[in-house]
């Protein structure tokens, strides 16, 4: 009961441990899995197949960063108290979806200082792929613009923050909520 | 119910998130310049034009299964006050989301393996089940028990 009432007075000063962690595992996973994906679709060669690696690489990258939320509510759980409500873990969910951008962003600018080339020859890998399809020239057109700007977007600090908070940090306050059902108990809470 | 802030809150996101989905079609662009909502999805969704929807002849911003999974999430976050008082202190749900979890997993890894060819019909239908089971399996949390006033 004490733990309890020690975790209302400041419930957000106590999560805060579980965010990070869980936003730092997550990005720094989410970092690797896209450079181990980028540099196997630079050094292969353009194949024409729909599955690049660099695709592959944007649908796991989803799913890992998607469950983030749900991790760092089961952390908390284990940490600090099984007792959370709703919103706490909501708040926990889109705050670890905020460390995620923000900790990505942080090691993709790292790593253009040790890599300046790498953007680029990811997009020169991108475009031979796509171009190699069998597949109509407007849509490979299509293909190679959302595919290039997709990357080049990453050179834009501000773009990465301002895009990637809204969406990574509302799937991950579901997944936060789906955390609360999956790891806490119930309590009452003044929402 | 309880929670009608957050409930309020997520629904108005969740009912966003489906219109900024809908991409350039929906919204008007100059057709040069990369749309704004395409940027919005960059870091969720690899936007593939020959997997994705068309909206007035124009690809949506997200491709068909993320499509269908941010319809699911509303639809299924609109049905939140219906079914609560079903699924309140109960545990199916759980079982029903990991289902539809795997359902995706299985999918993908066919049709990456060529074991069948899904269709972006397919893939959205797939998706709707992920999104909708992910609100239904919160939503037994906006239910007032008794068990909790006694807290």
């Amino acid at each position: 009961m004490e733990e309890i009432n020690q975790n209302e007075k400041n419930p957000l000063s106590t999560s805060w441990p579980s965010i990070v962690i869980a936003g730092g595992i997550f990005s720094l996973i989410s970092f690797v899995l896209s450079l181990l994906f980028g540099y196997q679709q630079i050094n292969s060669e353009p194949s024409g197949a729909i599955f690049s690696p660099l695709m592959l690489s944007g649908v796991v990258i989803c799913l890992v960063t998607c469950v983030a939320g749900a991790v760092a509510v089961w952390h908390y759980t284990k940490e600090v108290t099984v007792y959370l409500t709703l919103g706490q873990g909501a708040l926990i969910g889109f705050l670890t979806g905020v460390v995620i951008v923000i900790f990505s962003i942080i090691l993709n600018e790292l790593w253009m200082l040790f890599d300046p080339g790498y953007t680029e020859k990811l997009i020169e890998a991108t475009i031979a792929n796509v171009e190699a399809m069998d597949m109509p020239a407007s849509t490979k057109e299509d293909m190679i613009d959302s595919m290039a700007e997709s990357v080049r977007s990453q050179q834009s600090v501000l773009q990465q923050l301002f895009w990637g908070i809204p969406i990574t940090g509302l799937l991950n306050l579901i997944s936060g909520m789906i955390g609360v059902k999956i790891f806490a108990e119930k309590k009452e809470e003044s929402l | 119910m309880q929670y009608k802030r957050l409930y309020a809150g997520v629904f108005i996101a969740l009912t966003f998130l489906v219109l900024f989905a809908l991409g350039e079609g929906f919204w008007g662009g100059d057709g040069k310049a990369v749309h704004w909502t395409k940027k919005l999805f960059y870091g969720v969704c690899h936007q593939l034009p020959g997997r994705t929807f068309t909206y007035n002849d124009v690809p949506m911003a997200v491709n068909s299964r993320c499509f269908g999974i941010f319809l699911g999430l509303l639809i299924g976050w609109l049905l939140i006050p219906a079914v609560k008082p079903l699924t309140a202190g109960t545990r199916w749900t759980v079982g029903i989301f990991f289902v539809a979890v795997m359902l995706q997993i299985i999918d993908y890894s066919g049709n990456l393996f060529h074991l069948w060819e899904n269709t972006n019909q397919s893939r959205a239908f797939l998706g709707w089940i992920l999104g909708f089971s992910a609100s239904i399996v919160v939503s037994g949390l906006f239910q007032i028990t008794t068990k909790n006033k006694d807290l």
